[in-house]
């Protein structure tokens, strides 16, 4: 048996292997305790002198070449076919994932409005829940004894005179300007409260967002501004807005804010009840009055504010037509967020 | 309020539609909530803000109409009729602060009936019921002057004096809606001598009302004081359009005017004649006189308006203005704009006529000053967690009642702060805890159908010491059996509390809080974080289950607080270096009685297994038929490992050895 034979029969061999099975065969052939390759070692010893050198470097080559035609063929193998046991799977079957839970949909619409607000550069602050009627009323200019504090009709607590649940998120502008000079850019979510009998569309605790900005030269068309951004950037750059004049104690002068209806553009339907508006949200230049009680110079700054009911915002986005759905916490209405 | 196209058009020329009309109200802060055609008329119906009570009358309308269409305003003419002398009528008032101007007109010889069409129609479009001649012209001259009238029948009157004053302690008047109504020290009256005959403001008395029979009439014009009128009015559950107007303020201006045009019709209509009149107060009000600076007006608006169409816009509101020095100017505020006194308000009425649509859009440049909101961020950070583990946030009531809490069983009954004026009992308390509100949502969730109820929220709870505390807290709520579809097949996964502990462990583990333990406390599992309790664990009990209606369901609940999370937070993070040399694991499998905690034993293996020891944790755990009954089998893994080098299966052995040892000694384990 001499090498180059071998090496033919080799050539022979490895053409139309096809399968693992066929290589392992393939493998002892050669390469096995009593292969082909062993036998021919073992013929060295019978083989003069000065043969048995040159015949070993030949052995030798020849184990290299099988060792990497078995490699090469192996590769090809493990690409056609992933190793172990290739299992089958019907893809029509459910996928298999850790089910995620769900963000109430409160909170996005809460995160969606204070990170527009943070991006422009404003801060996001909150307040206690419960507060001091100051705080309410009387540091945002809404006289104890004046019809516009119905509006803000407020719960009070029954052992603690003079604390109540706060009926708007605006005690926070009271706080913050007393803690913090001008300049100011805030904006303050929260929960707030007002003894609403519940209906579709009232309910006696709610969210809002106050926002405002205080320092030298800030004016009234800076607020047209930073609401436009927002309400683009909330419902969409194609809706309208129109500013209304309105009253409020503590911004002078004042402003309603419409947004063109979303369901009709503008068209008149029931959700804008055919005006071809959605009112969003009310803001104004901060009253000097709530300036002074605070010890802030009206001469020196000016400031806008604004504020929004939060599951109005949210109603409108998602065409959601019953408010008592937030509170309800039913799964099937939360796994829609 | 409603006003109407044609009413206005008596006062102001208008030249655009209706429609039209309406939309320039609205955008000028009249917003027109609703026109409506009828009879050959338009009627609006106009939402007044509570700042201005000069609204509420058609002329006030028809003065914005003519400011917002530059049309000239026509004042009307409040002609007396033939001169009439002061009767001998004393007008007595008891405080002048209470009504600052009373005025009382004898008209004697009316002749009361139906009200001619014209007025009858009138009234109608605004809302108002005709009654009679006298009663629709006193009405008629309310929605056209925002001055509401009260006609008496003189001849019940004794007419020796009209008083102004509070009523006396178990004083009762019947109302003209047939009401008898008690009357205490807080009420302002019109009484004559003997009686009371109205109620100030408010509604007058049947026992002086005209009525078809009336042959002369007292007709009251005055002012009276809003707070009182207000409280009055809610104290006794009355509306009209009369204490509407007063509790927000009329124009002490009007009432004098008022009077005459209500005369000048009854002599028209009812063909009455003056006999008299009286009247008692102020007459005038001082001019206020108020400073706008027409460079700070552009300053603040960001537009500049010229200062010809500054005076031209005040002065069609009229308001009087005077050139001061420089760019300000001195603008005298007529009387029935009391809620003008500042700058502002006088910028807003400049923008309100100039329009607010005409003012640019421009942005500030916003200092940005960032302040850490720790406690938000933390609240998001943990949303964030267990929405990642398949859990969903509710919102629930802050206010609850006391059965619920007390139900618990966990001392939250206790003493929860109270609310004042609660709607309902479901009110009554602030929540010391979020977890009867998060009963009632897996509550309803069962009752949906919902086989798997996984959900939290992350609130405040309102605790009642000295004062009242807010705690930001989180709370969750498991019940019912997940179903997860593996490859193998379905696994039904009932909830549990090891459930709930391997939630507060990830976020504690994301969070970097280590310090933590659970220890049964009796009826729940506390959670202590640095030896401090943080918040708390437990299978609902039954009579809370009930008094929630879910049945033969459990629900684990769970509580922790996130400010005393937020205080154990360190945020002085740093990076462990790898294992450099790789350790060895070993496993030991044993039963072990069912009473006996892990925990202690894995504290103990932990201490007696240094320094190789560097993890211990239970990697198995069975209960079945190779298991007596009353044991467990557990499978606990521990890894060797060292930082100086490449341990061997022989270095290893002896420790290995020695926590088998322990286990058999102190927790009489079998070794499987």
């Amino acid at each position: 048996m001499d090498i180059k034979a071998v090496s033919a029969q080799i050539d022979a061999d490895i053409q139309g292997l096809n399968s693992p099975e066929a290589l392992e065969q393939f493998r002892l052939k050669y390469l096995g305790r009593k292969g082909l390759l062993a036998e021919l070692t073992s013929t060295i010893p019978g083989l003069p002198k000065e043969e048995r050198a040159g015949f070993g470097q030949g052995v030798n080559t020849l184990k290299n070449k099988l060792l990497n035609l078995i490699e090469e063929k192996q590769k090809i193998f493990s690409g056609s076919c992933a190793g172990a046991a290739q299992a089958t799977c019907d893809i029509g079957m459910p996928g298999m994932a850790q089910e995620l839970g769900h963000l109430h949909p409160i909170t996005r619409i809460t995160d969606e409005i204070c990170a527009i607000f943070s991006r422009m550069g404003f801060s996001i602050v909150e307040g206690p829940e419960i507060e001091s009627e100051y705080n309410n009323f009387t540091g945002l200019n809404i006289p104890l004894e004046h019809p516009s504090r119905e509006a803000f009709d407020t719960f009070y607590l029954k052992d603690y005179p003079k604390l109540l649940l706060r009926s708007h998120t605006s005690p926070v502008q009271v706080r913050q300007m007393q803690e913090q000079k001008p300049p100011l850019a805030i904006v303050v979510p929260g929960r707030v409260y007002r003894p609403d009998a519940v209906d579709a569309s009232h309910s006696f605790m709610f969210h809002q967002v106050e926002g405002f900005m205080v320092d030298r030269e800030i004016k009234f068309s800076d607020l047209k501004g930073i609401l436009e951004m927002f309400a683009k950037a909330v419902f969409g750059s194609e809706i309208k807005m129109r500013f209304r004049p309105h009253f409020f104690p503590f911004t002078e002068p004042s402003a309603e804010v419409d947004i063109s209806c979303i369901i009709c553009k503008g068209k008149g339907c029931s959700v804008c009840g055919r005006k071809g508006w959605l009112e969003i949200l009310g803001s104004g230049m901060i009253h000097p009055n709530v300036f002074k009680q605070l010890g802030i110079d009206a001469k020196k700054y000016t400031g806008f504010a604004f504020g929004m009911g939060i599951e109005r915002i949210a109603m409108l986005k998602y065409g959601i037509n019953d408010i008592r759905l937030f509170f309800e916490n039913d799964l099937r209405f939360l796994r829609q967020f | 309020m409603k006003v109407t196209y044609n009413w206005l058009k008596e006062f102001v020329e208008i030249k655009i539609p209706a429609k039209e009309l309406a939309q320039k109200l609205t955008m000028a802060g009249l917003e027109v909530v609703a026109l409506e055609e009828q009879a050959g008329d338009f009627i609006f119906e106009i939402e007044v803000t509570s700042n201005r009570p000069d609204w509420l009358s058609v002329l006030g309308v028809a003065r914005e109409v003519a400011a917002l269409t530059r049309s000239k305003l026509k004042t009307p003419n409040f002609k007396p009729g033939a001169r009439v002398a002061k009767g001998r009528l004393k007008i007595e008032i008891e405080h002048k602060k209470e009504c600052p101007l009373y005025t009382a007109r004898v008209i004697s010889s009316v002749r009361v009936g139906p009200s001619p069409e014209w007025l009858r129609k009138r009234l109608e479009l605004v809302g108002c019921r005709s009654v009679n001649n006298i009663v629709d012209i006193t009405n008629y001259v309310l929605f056209e002057l925002g001055e509401p009238l009260h006609a008496f029948d003189w001849d019940k009157l004794n007419p020796e004096k009209i008083i102004v004053r509070r009523a006396r302690p178990g004083e009762k008047i019947t109302t003209i809606d047939e009401e008898v109504r008690n009357l205490d020290s807080s009420a302002l009256i019109i009484a004559d001598k003997d009686r009371p005959v109205a109620i100030a403001g408010v509604m007058g008395g049947k026992n002086s009302e005209v009525g078809f029979g009336t042959r002369n009439i007292l007709l009251e014009a005055a002012v009276f004081d809003p707070l009182i009128v207000r409280r009055c009015r809610q104290a006794l559950g009355l509306q009209s359009e009369s204490s509407y107007r007063f509790e927000r303020g009329v124009d002490l201006d009007m009432v004098t005017k008022a009077s005459l045009r209500a005369a000048q019709l009854i002599r028209e209509y009812c063909s009455g004649e003056e006999a008299s009149f009286n009247s008692s107060g102020l007459t005038k009000l001082k001019v206020k006189s108020v400073k706008l600076d027409t460079d700070r007006a552009a300053r603040v608006l960001g537009v500049g308006i010229a200062r010809l169409k500054i005076k031209q816009i005040l002065s069609q509101l009229g308001f009087k203005t005077k050139q001061g020095p420089k760019k300000v100017l001195a603008v005298g505020i007529p009387s029935f704009r009391q809620d003008v006194n500042l700058e502002e308000d006088l910028i807003e009425e400049l923008a309100r006529i100039f329009g607010y649509a005409r003012i640019p859009a421009s942005l500030p440049a916003v200092k940005p000053c960032v302040t850490r909101k720790e406690k938000r961020d933390l609240a998001c950070a943990v949303k964030k967690i267990l929405v990642g583990l398949g859990l969903s946030e509710v919102i629930t009531y802050s206010l609850t009642d006391k059965a619920t809490l007390s139900s618990l069983g966990l001392g939250f009954g206790a003493q929860p702060i109270e609310i004042m004026n609660p709607l309902s009992q479901e009110q009554e308390v602030l929540r010391p805890t979020l977890i009867p509100g998060l009963g009632r949502a897996v509550a309803l969730n069962f009752n949906q159908k919902q086989e798997y109820v996984a959900i939290f929220e992350i609130a405040n709870v309102f605790l009642g010491e000295n004062k009242p505390k807010e705690e930001l807290t989180l709370g969750i709520a498991l019940g019912g059996t997940r179903t997860i579809l593996l490859e193998q097949g379905v696994v039904k996964d009932e909830a549990g509390l090891l459930n709930l502990k391997g939630i507060v462990e990830t976020i504690f583990a994301r969070l970097g809080i280590r310090d933590y333990a659970f220890n049964h406390q009796g009826s729940y599992v506390e959670i202590r974080i640095q030896n401090e309790q943080a918040g708390l664990m437990l299978n609902l009990k039954p009579q809370a289950l009930n008094k929630l209606n879910i049945k033969n369901k459990n629900v684990f609940a769970l509580e922790l607080s996130l400010d005393k999370v937020l205080s154990f937070l360190r945020r002085d993070k740093k990076f462990i270096p790898l294992p450099r040399y790789p350790g060895i694991t070993r496993d030991i499998s044993f039963i072990l009685k069912d009473d006996l905690s892990v925990q202690q034993i894995l504290v103990l293996l932990k201490e007696k297994g240094r320094p190789l020891l560097s993890e211990i944790s239970i990697t198995d755990y069975y209960q079945g038929k190779q298991i007596p009954a009353g044991y467990r089998g557990l499978t606990l893994s521990c890894l060797y490992s060292s930082d100086a080098r490449t341990l061997t299966e022989n270095e290893v052995q002896p420790t290995h050895e020695l926590l088998c040892a322990a286990l058999i000694r102190e927790f009489a384990a079998k070794l499987r």
